[in-house]
C-alpha cells in the first residue's frame, strides 16, 4: 500500500518527458522517472522516497527499442531484465541480466533502472561496464553520448530531469570468452555476496564487481595487476585485491573477511577459465 | 478385516480446484463498503520505555477514526502466562512490537496516517540471548513476573527472566555416570526465526449492537480466540463468534492469539463497526510471534560399546519478549529431552528465558525440531569418538516397547511407533551401506548424515474434538467439525474416514471448509499433529451414531432387526438377502409410506473424542503421562559439498516414518516432504540476524530468505505402519514430523564433510568457513 496519492502520466516522445518533468518539478511535484516501478512501490509502502507525479517512460519508442542495429546491440530504458536474460544477442548481458531479483521482479526490472536506481549492488551493469557501453543522456539539449565507465561512477553522473534513454552496446564483444559469476551468501538468488563478470580483450581481463564495495565497479588499476603475467597467478590476485577502489563490504550477507576469502576462489577461478592453466 | 475402500487411497483434496484457480478465500480477501482498516505503528527499538507518543498530526488525517494506545484498554494477554497488552505499556520488550494502531476508512488513509504518529523512546539495556537472561545481573524484560496470572502448572521464577522450569528426572545420575566409559559434552544455539507463511496474518472484528462480537482470523485456534477474547474482555463467551476460513499456511505460527485483541480493540474504539487489520510481510516476520530460538547443553555418557547410560540436558529456548506458547514448547521440549533413545539415567533442566527479541509460537515439530538438532549431532560426535557406525548407534540406542520415556512413561507398540524399523528401512531408501562419504575428482564429496526423530503431543489433558454429520435428500453427507484448513488436507483426510466407515463414496461427503465457533463442535486447536486423532475418532463415532440411526429407521421400512442389516453405497439391505433394502436417500431425512404416512425424521449424527489417561507432570521429576503416543522416525540427507569454497547443494533429503496407517498417500507424502522443505530451509538459511541492541536487521523476505521452488532436493519419502490402536484405523501424528530432523541430518552430512562440528544454525558457507580458519 502506498500511503501517498500521485499522478501518472505517460509521454510519447522523449522531449515530453523531459518537458514534464521540467513542469513537475517547477510545481514541487518531484517527479520520477518510471518505468519498471519496483523500486519507487518498494520505497514508497515504507514511506522512503515521496513524489506527486510519476512520469512513465514505456510509451516513448526509443526506451523500448531492443535490437541490433549497425552491429550495435541497442537496449532501451523500459526493456526488461527478463527480456534481455531471454534474448540471445549476448550471452554475458543475458547472464548477468539475471542476477538482480527474481524471475518475478525482473518482469518488471529494466536494466537502466536497476543502474539507475536506488539499490547499491546494480548487478546489471557488471555486463556493460566490461563490454565498455554507451549510455545515451536525454537531457533538455537532447542527447549526449557517453562511455558507461564515465557515466557511471559509483553512481550515474548525470543531471537533474535528465534520463538514461538507452545503452549501446559493440558486438563484437559478444565473441569474446567471458566469465560470470553470482556468489550468495547462500543458495540461489537474492542480494549478492560478490557478483562479477569479466571478459578477455586482446590478451587482457576486463573485470566489473558488485556487492564487494559499496557500489558496483571496474578498476583499471585491478585489471593491470591481475594482467601482469609476469607474477603468479597468486602474486596477480594478491595485487588485485590490494588496488580495490573502496573498503570491502560489510552487510548481512558477509563479514568483509569473508568476501574477500570469496572474492580469491572468483578470481582464481576466472583465471583458470580465461587465462588458462590451473587455478 | 485390513481391505479398505477409501483410507489408504490418495484422494484429491477437497478445495484444491477452487485454490488453484484462486477462487478460494482467505481471511484479508474480504472487503465490503463501511469496513474499516488498522494500520499499527510498531517499535523500532528492542527494549525500550515510551516517553510520549504525539498523534497530533496523525488526528487531522482525512480519514481517520480513531488512534489507540496500550492505556486505552490495560490488559494483559497470553496463555499460559498473561504477560502481554495487546499494544504496548510503558515500555517496549522487542523491535517490532505493536506501539499504537490506528483505525481509518482505508487502508491507504490508515497507512499514510501511522507514518505521522510521533513515538519518543528511551532506550533500556536489551537481553539479546537466553544465556545472558539467565545471568543474575541481567535486566530484566518483565520486571513483576511474580504478579502476573498463570494458568496451569507453570513457574515463574521472581525477579529473573525465567518463564518456566520443566526439570526431567529419572534414574540415578550417580549410578548413570559411573556405568559410563565415554562421555561426550557439546554446546547448540541457534537464533530465533520465523515461519514465514504465505498468507501474513490478518484478523477482523465486529461488535453488533446486541454485544455479539463477530471475528474473522487467519488462525488454527478458533476456540482459543473464542474463550480469551471473553476471559480478557470479559464477554459472555456464548457471545463471542469466531470464523475461520481457509488458512494460508500456518506451521504453528496461528497457534498464538495477537492480532485478534487488537481488531477487537479496534472495533471498540470506532462503536463496534467492523475493522480488518492485516500484518505486512515486515510485521509478519517481526511483530506477530515467531520460530523459537535455543541456547543447549548435553552430556552423555555411554559405554565403548555405544550403549547410553545417562544424559543431563540443559535447554534454554528463547522464548522472546512474551512467554505465549514458549512455556508450552520448553516443556515440550523437556518430556522428550533425549530423543528416540533409551536412557535410564536422565537429568534435564528445560527452560523458557524471556529476552528481548519477537516472541516465540509454537513452528512445526513444536521444540522437537530444535532439540533433536542438538540431540542428534551429540549422537554423531559420540559416534565418531567411539568409532561407530552413526545408523548402528541409533539402532543399539532405539527406544523400543518395554522402555520408559524422560517423563517414565511405560512404553508399548500403541503408545510408540516402531524405531528400528523406520532406520532400516531409511538404511536401504539412502543406500547407506555405500559408504558416508563419496570423494569425487573434482574436490567436491557426497557426503550423507542421518537423524532419528520422536515427539509426542503436548496437549492439554482434556483436549478434545467433535464431529457433526448431516444429510442430503440424495443420501450424500455434510461434515462439520472445528479443524480448520490451514494447507494440511486434514479436511479430505477425514472426510475418507467418513467415508470408508459409511462405505461410501468419498465425494459424497461434503466438509464444510470454514471453521465458525458457533456452528462447530468445540476443537482443541489445530495443532499438534492431533487433528486426525481427535476429530478423526470424533468422526468414527459420529458415524456410529448416524449407522445405529438409519439401521433403525431401515428396520422399521424393511421389517427386521437393525442388527440384521448392512450399508452399501448408498443401500441398506439384509445381510442374508441384499435384494431387500432401502436407500439411504430415502431414510436420511426420515421415510415416508406410499400413503404418505413418515417416521424417524432426519438423522444427525454427532460424535467426540478426548484424549484419555493423560496426567500432570510431577514439578519435580517430570513424571507423568504427557500425550497419546510417540511418533518415530528416521531421517537423512544427502549433501554434495564444495571443499574449496565451503558451498553444498542438498542432492537428497529421506524420511522414514511409522504412520500407524497412510489416509491418504499423497497428501501424507506432501506433509511429509513440505516439512521437510521447511526443516532444511530453517536448518541452512533462515534466523533473524540482531543487532548488539536486538534489532532484527533482515525483516523483509529479500534479507530473511527461505529455500526457493528450484533449491529443492530429490524428496525421498516411505511409510512404516504399526497401528496405534486407538486411532482412526491406527493412523498416528504426521504433520509436523517431516521438519523435526532435518536440521540434524544437514547437520551430520555437513560436519563430515567439511571435517568440522557445525553446532550452530544456520548452515551458511560463511559459518563454516570461519569454524574451519579457526580450526587451521
Amino acid at each position: 500500500m502506498i500511503p501517498f496519492d500521485f499522478e501518472y502520466n505517460k509521454p510519447d516522445s522523449l522531449s515530453d518527458a523531459i518537458k514534464m518533468y521540467k513542469n513537475f518539478s517547477l510545481m514541487n511535484k518531484e517527479p520520477l522517472y518510471y518505468s519498471g516501478g519496483t523500486e519507487i512501490i518498494t520505497m514508497a509502502r515504507e514511506n522512503k522516497i515521496s513524489t506527486k507525479a510519476v512520469i512513465d517512460i514505456k510509451g516513448i519508442p526509443e526506451c523500448t527499442v531492443f535490437e541490433v542495429n549497425n552491429n550495435k546491440l541497442i537496449i532501451g530504458a523500459a526493456v526488461t531484465l527478463t527480456d534481455v536474460s531471454e534474448s540471445k544477442f549476448f550471452s554475458l548481458l543475458s547472464d548477468t541480466a539475471r542476477f538482480p531479483a527474481d524471475h518475478t521482479a525482473r518482469n518488471k526490472i529494466t536494466t537502466v533502472g536497476n543502474i539507475c536506481g536506488n539499490i547499491i549492488y546494480k548487478e546489471a551493469i557488471l555486463g556493460h561496464l566490461v563490454a565498455d557501453s554507451s549510455v545515451i543522456i536525454y537531457g533538455e539539449n537532447g542527447n549526449r553520448i557517453l562511455p558507461i565507465n564515465l557515466a557511471f561512477n559509483k553512481k550515474i553522473q548525470i543531471e537533474k530531469g535528465e534520463f538514461v534513454s538507452q545503452l549501446v552496446v559493440d558486438m563484437s564483444y559478444s565473441q569474446l570468452p567471458y566469465v560470470c559469476v553470482k556468489k550468495t551468501k547462500q543458495g540461489i538468488g537474492g542480494y549478492p555476496l560478490i557478483s562479477m563478470a569479466a571478459l578477455k580483450k586482446n590478451g587482457n581481463i576486463q573485470m566489473a564487481f558488485s556487492g564487494l564495495c559499496e557500489f558496483p565497479f571496474r578498476s583499471k588499476s585491478m585489471e593491470e595487476a591481475i594482467n601482469n603475467k609476469s607474477i603468479s597467478k597468486d602474486k596477480r590476485i594478491e595485487k588485485a585485491i590490494k588496488h580495490l577502489p573502496a573498503p570491502i563490504l560489510v552487510d548481512i550477507q558477509g563479514s568483509a573477511e569473508y568476501r574477500k576469502f570469496v572474492l580469491i576462489n572468483i578470481l582464481q577461478d576466472t583465471l583458470a577459465i580465461l587465462d588458462g592453466g590451473e587455478r | 478385516m485390513n481391505n479398505f475402500n477409501v483410507v489408504g487411497q490418495s484422494v484429491q483434496r477437497k478445495e484444491a480446484l477452487n485454490k488453484v484457480t484462486g477462487a478460494a478465500r482467505y481471511t484479508d480477501d474480504y472487503n465490503a463498503p463501511g469496513l474499516l482498516h488498522a494500520r499499527m505503528v510498531i517499535s523500532p527499538h528492542a527494549h525500550a520505555k515510551i516517553k510520549s507518543i504525539d498523534f497530533t498530526e496523525a488526528q487531522k488525517a482525512p480519514g481517520v477514526r480513531a488512534i489507540l494506545t496500550g492505556m486505552d484498554f490495560p490488559v494483559l494477554t497470553g496463555s499460559p502466562i498473561a504477560d502481554r497488552p495487546p499494544i504496548a505499556i510503558d515500555k517496549v520488550r522487542y523491535h517490532g512490537e505493536p506501539v499504537a494502531v490506528l483505525v481509518a476508512d482505508s487502508e491507504a488513509e490508515a497507512a499514510k496516517a501511522a507514518f505521522l504518529i510521533k513515538v519518543v523512546y528511551e532506550a533500556l539495556p536489551v537481553v539479546n540471548s537466553p544465556s545472558q537472561g539467565i545471568k543474575k545481573d541481567a535486566p530484566l524484560v518483565h520486571e513483576n513476573i511474580s504478579e502476573y496470572k498463570v494458568s496451569g502448572r507453570i513457574y515463574p521464577e521472581a525477579r529473573s527472566n525465567i518463564a518456566n522450569r520443566t526439570k526431567i528426572r529419572k534414574g540415578n545420575m550417580e549410578k548413570g555416570w559411573k556405568e559410563s566409559e565415554v562421555i561426550t559434552e557439546e554446546s547448540f544455539s541457534f537464533s530465533t526465526s520465523d515461519h514465514s507463511a504465505m498468507e501474513t496474518r490478518s484478523s477482523r472484528a465486529e461488535i453488533l449492537p446486541d454485544g455479539y462480537v463477530i471475528i474473522y482470523s487467519s488462525s488454527q485456534s478458533p476456540f482459543d480466540i473464542k474463550g480469551y477474547i471473553s476471559d480478557f474482555f470479559n464477554i459472555d463467551v456464548g457471545k463471542v463468534i469466531v470464523n475461520v476460513p481457509l488458512v494460508g499456511g500456518a506451521y504453528g505460527g496461528k497457534t498464538s492469539i495477537q492480532m485478534e485483541f487488537i481488531a477487537y480493540l479496534c472495533s471498540r474504539a470506532v462503536g463496534g463497526r467492523e475493522v480488518k487489520i492485516t500484518n505486512t510481510r515486515e510485521e509478519d516476520l517481526i511483530s506477530s510471534p515467531a520460530h523459537i530460538g535455543l541456547t543447549a547443553k548435553i552430556k552423555l555418557g555411554s559405554k565403548k560399546s555405544g550403549r547410553l547410560t545417562a544424559a543431563e540436558i540443559t535447554y534454554l529456548f528463547d522464548g522472546g519478549a512474551y512467554s505465549d506458547r514458549a512455556v508450552t514448547i520448553s516443556m515440550s521440549a523437556g518430556i522428550d529431552c533425549t530423543g528416540p533413545y533409551n536412557i535410564e539415567n536422565v537429568w534435564c533442566d528445560s527452560l523458557c528465558v524471556y529476552t528481548n527479541h519477537p516472541y516465540a509460537t509454537a513452528f512445526r515439530g513444536f521444540g522437537h525440531t530444535e532439540l533433536t538438532f542438538a540431540i542428534e549431532r551429540t549422537m554423531d560426535i559420540l559416534a565418531d569418538k567411539i568409532e561407530m557406525d552413526p545408523l548402528e548407534l541409533r539402532i543399539r540406542n532405539a527406544i523400543l516397547p518395554g522402555h520408559t520415556s524422560p517423563t517414565q512413561t511405560l512404553l508399548n507398540t500403541n503408545n510408540l511407533g516402531d524405531l528400528p524399523k523406520c532406520i532400516q528401512r531409511l538404511a536401504e531408501l539412502i543406500h547407506w551401506d555405500e559408504g558416508e562419504i563419496i570423494e569425487r575428482e573434482d574436490g567436491k564429496v557426497r557426503v550423507k548424515g542421518i537423524s532419528c526423530f520422536w515427539k509426542n503431543s503436548s496437549t492439554p489433558q482434556n483436549a478434545g474434538g467433535g464431529a457433526v454429520i448431516t444429510f442430503n435428500p440424495d443420501g450424500s453427507i455434510n461434515l462439520i467439525c472445528g479443524v480448520v484448513e490451514i494447507g494440511q488436507g486434514t479436511k479430505t483426510g477425514l472426510a475418507q474416514i467418513l467415508a470408508e466407515k459409511m462405505n461410501m463414496e468419498v465425494e459424497k461427503v461434503h466438509v464444510i471448509m470454514e471453521v465458525n465457533t458457533q456452528t462447530s463442535p468445540d476443537h482443541w486447536k489445530t495443532a499438534a499433529s492431533k487433528s486426525i486423532f481427535l476429530v478423526g475418532n470424533a468422526v468414527l463415532r459420529a458415524a456410529e451414531d448416524a449407522l445405529q440411526k438409519l439401521y433403525r429407521t431401515a428396520s422399521i421400512v424393511l421389517r427386521c432387526f437393525p442388527d440384521e442389516l448392512q450399508i452399501d453405497k448408498g443401500r441398506i439391505f439384509l445381510k442374508s438377502n441384499p435384494n431387500h433394502g432401502v436407500e439411504v436417500k430415502d431414510i436420511a431425512l426420515g421415510y415416508t409410506y406410499p400413503n404418505g404416512n413418515s417416521i424417524e425424521g432426519q438423522v444427525i449424527g454427532k460424535g467426540s473424542y478426548i484424549m484419555q489417561h493423560l496426567t500432570n507432570l510431577d514439578k519435580e521429576t517430570g513424571k507423568g503421562n504427557p500425550g497419546p503416543e510417540w511418533t518415530v522416525g528416521a531421517e537423512a540427507v544427502e549433501v554434495e559439498f564444495d571443499r574449496r569454497d565451503y558451498t553444498y547443494k542438498i542432492i537428497k533429503a529421506a524420511c522414514v516414518i511409522d504412520v500407524g496407517k497412510v489416509i491418504n498417500g499423497k497428501l501424507a507424502r506432501g506433509q511429509i516432504t513440505g516439512g521437510m522443505s521447511i526443516g532444511l530451509s530453517f536448518a541452512s538459511r533462515e534466523a533473524f540476524l540482531f543487532t548488539n541492541k536486538g534489532i532484527v536487521q533482515n525483516t523483509q523476505l529479500r534479507t530473511y530468505r527461505t529455500i526457493r521452488y528450484g533449491e529443492n532436493p530429490d524428496y525421498l519419502v516411505d511409510f512404516i505402519e504399526t497401528p496405534q490402536m486407538d486411532a482412526p484405523y491406527g493412523a498416528r501424528g504426521l504433520g509436523e514430523y517431516g521438519t523435526v530432523g532435518m536440521a540434524g541430518a544437514l547437520a551430520n552430512s555437513l560436519s563430515k564433510a567439511a571435517q568440522v562440528s557445525l553446532n550452530q544454525l544456520p548452515l551458511i558457507p560463511e559459518l563454516i568457513w570461519k569454524l574451519k580458519k579457526g580450526v587451521k
